[in-house]
């Protein structure tokens, strides 16, 4: 790498790490994001503790513990094998097994077929409710109390073909990825855009493009951006995964652990998803800031590009498809909307790997586009102190 | 090779509007040379065409026998520029060590500490920038200018300002590096800096030369006049 280059990455990400407003950036935005998402957690668990079903949901329970009385309804004879059968054969929706060290395990089974991707399904506590109901009738079977309460139902999701399904474990980690990059580019925009408007704001691309080449200032700028990117993503990740790590054994959090599914593949491309549309995202803002002379102007420029990078997310559902209708492929393979869109399919597992390398090749290429564009672009407006608007915007 | 820089026919336009028509002129090693001319007549559109800010509609502009390209010449440039600027949120010491990374220089702190101390500013140099006067500031840019021994320097209207303490300053330094055989193009409005400095000078008006040639040869051709009667005579009829 030219020597040039990294003397500028070197003087931009030293004289941003000095500065409080990088850190209180860094450590306020996650904190914030923290207690929103405790507070959505906390209104989810509120959610689950009052399920409820309609009539016409049929529901299997075998009970080798003997916990419920003879009046719940939905007792079978049949094993756990059979119950398992017929949520696979349609003949029941939901399938409860209590088994028989229930007293001691404090576990129960819960069988339905998974529609996809489910983070919270309430149908769990369908038996909660049941065992609640039944063990009120019996008030004077105090063990029976005893024993119906500080339980938990463990998810057994199958899929559609009856096959064991883990939708959830695939997506943990690729979503992971997915938040880390929307982290991104909600933590780095303004930087990444005002990166060079300053050297015009300020007056400095003449004294600056004497003594280094734009290629090598911008290409320098970009890998600065990207790397207090990485710190601020790190200051964001670690405490996570301390928090993870510390507290594994706790039901929830060993639960999703469990379910975690490592597809070295998937994991691989996740990354160098995540790697491109950094870049992609870095090289396009500053293309922008390179096109205006102001703060101002830049800012009212980048808002399309941010919309376009995370308009897939307003399509949510659309991206839960098994089979993707044309919107969802026009923003897979759209520069702009690709990472996200690729992201959301990874997660969701409704993209094959061909699919997915595409996409990964056409934000690759977008990135170097970008960044030329940035680097021609700085080169031709450098010294454009006083345009507010680029040529091609002006009457 | 006896100049280092050759103007070739050089034509300038923007849109339809053409800025310089047909400018030819050198600048041999070792001179200082003044380029004159009222505000708009295509001085600074001329040095930027020369360090490759603009591309040029016509003609040739060459630096040492090429164009200019900062990362791939032998020759040193150092350029005041008019529009000037400096990280107005970083310290004044991070600056000038970070344009002394950029140009090559082997201890860029101890030449930006001598240089802070020679011209009464080492009491600053762990001060930001944005708290400097901006005749503080203009010492500063001077120095980045200056910091590379430049083959040529280029000043840009370089004692716009400055207070007469550090004009006598800046011309002390100017002098220092042409005795060191450094080549000089100056744009100025002051026309005793001109007689004071300059072997040699070129006076523009709307894009074409109105007088070139050393000094005496420029006096002798208006009648011996002053080069300050010489100026408004040239840009009496047109000046804004």
């Amino acid at each position: 790498m030219n020597k040039n280059t990294l003397k500028v990455a070197k003087f931009e990400i030293i004289r941003q790490l000095k500065k409080p407003a990088f850190w209180a950036a860094t450590l306020l935005i996650p904190l914030l994001i923290g207690v929103i998402y405790f507070i959505s957690f906390i209104s989810a668990q509120s959610v689950e503790t009052e399920p409820t079903f309609d009539e016409n949901t049929k529901i299997a329970i075998t009970d080798d513990a003997g916990v419920l009385s003879s009046n719940v309804p939905y007792l079978i004879n049949g094993d756990k094998d059979y119950g398992i059968e017929m949520v696979k054969n349609g003949e029941v929706d939901l399938y409860f097994y209590i088994p028989a060290d229930f007293a001691e395990s404090k576990k129960a089974d819960f069988y339905h077929i998974s529609e996809g991707l489910e983070i919270f399904n309430n149908d769990g506590n369908i038996l909660k409710m049941i065992l609640s109901q039944d063990s009120a009738s019996r008030v004077d079977e105090l063990d029976v109390i005893a024993l119906t309460s500080g339980y938990e139902i463990v998810d057994n999701k199958l899929a559609k073909d009856g096959a064991d399904s883990n939708a959830l474990g695939r997506a943990i980690i690729p979503g992971f990825i997915g938040v880390v990059f929307f982290m991104f580019i909600a933590l780095c925009g303004n930087r990444f855009l005002l990166t060079v408007v300053e050297e015009k704001e300020n007056r400095i691309s003449e004294m600056i493009l004497t003594s280094i080449s734009s290629k090598h200032l911008i290409v320098g700028k970009i890998i600065a951006l990207l790397a207090l990117g990485l710190v601020q993503i790190l200051a964001l990740v670690i405490p996570i995964l301390a928090i993870v790590f510390i507290k594994r054994d706790d039901a929830f959090i060993s639960s999703i652990l469990s379910t975690i599914e490592i597809d070295p593949v998937l994991i691989t491309l996740s990354v160098i998803l995540f790697i491109a549309s950094a870049v992609l995202y870095a090289g396009v803002c500053v293309f922008v800031g390179s096109l205006v002379s102001t703060a101002r102007d830049a800012s009212s420029f980048i808002g399309p590009a941010i919309i376009c990078m995370v308009f897939p997310l307003y399509f949510m559902q659309m991206f839960m498809a098994t089979e993707p209708n044309l919107i969802v492929q026009i923003f897979t393979y759209f520069p702009l909307s690709a990472p996200i869109a690729l992201m959301l399919r990874s997660c969701f597992g409704t993209i094959d790997t061909l699919g997915f390398c595409i996409g990964i090749a056409v934000v690759a290429a977008s990135a170097v586009v970008a960044i030329y564009l940035a680097i021609k672009t700085f080169q031709k407006n450098a010294i454009n102190f006083s345009i507010a608007k680029p040529k091609f915007f002006k009457k | 090779m006896n100049n280092l820089v050759e103007v070739e026919h050089f034509q300038m336009s923007f849109d339809s509007k053409t800025v310089i028509k047909d400018l030819s002129f050198a600048v041999k090693k070792g001179e200082i040379f003044g380029l004159l001319g009222a505000n708009g007549s295509g001085k600074t559109t001329t040095i930027r065409a020369l360090l490759g800010f603009y591309k040029p509609t016509s003609g040739k502009l060459l630096l040492n026998g090429k164009k200019y390209n900062p990362e791939n010449t032998k020759l040193t440039v150092g350029y005041l520029p008019e529009e000037r600027g400096l990280y107005r949120k970083e310290t004044v010491i991070d600056t000038m060590v970070y344009f002394g990374n950029l140009k090559g220089l082997k201890d860029p702190l101890a030449w930006s500490q001598k240089y802070l101390k020679r011209v009464g500013l080492e009491d600053k140099s762990s001060e930001k920038i944005e708290k400097l006067s901006s005749g503080q500031q203009q010492k500063i840019q001077l120095g980045i200018t200056i910091m590379n021994d430049p083959k040529l320097l280029i000043l840009d209207e370089p004692t716009k300002g400055f207070d007469p303490m550090n004009r006598r300053l800046l011309m002390e330094i100017i002098e220092e590096l042409h005795e060191k055989g450094t080549s000089i193009i100056m744009i100025t409005h002051y026309m005793d800096e001109v007689e004071q400095l300059c072997d040699r000078a070129l006076l523009l008006k709307d894009g074409t030369v109105r007088a070139y040639g050393t000094i005496p040869d420029i006096k002798k051709e208006f009648k011996n006049k002053s080069l300050d009667q010489i100026f408004v005579d040239i840009y009496g009829d047109s000046h804004e």
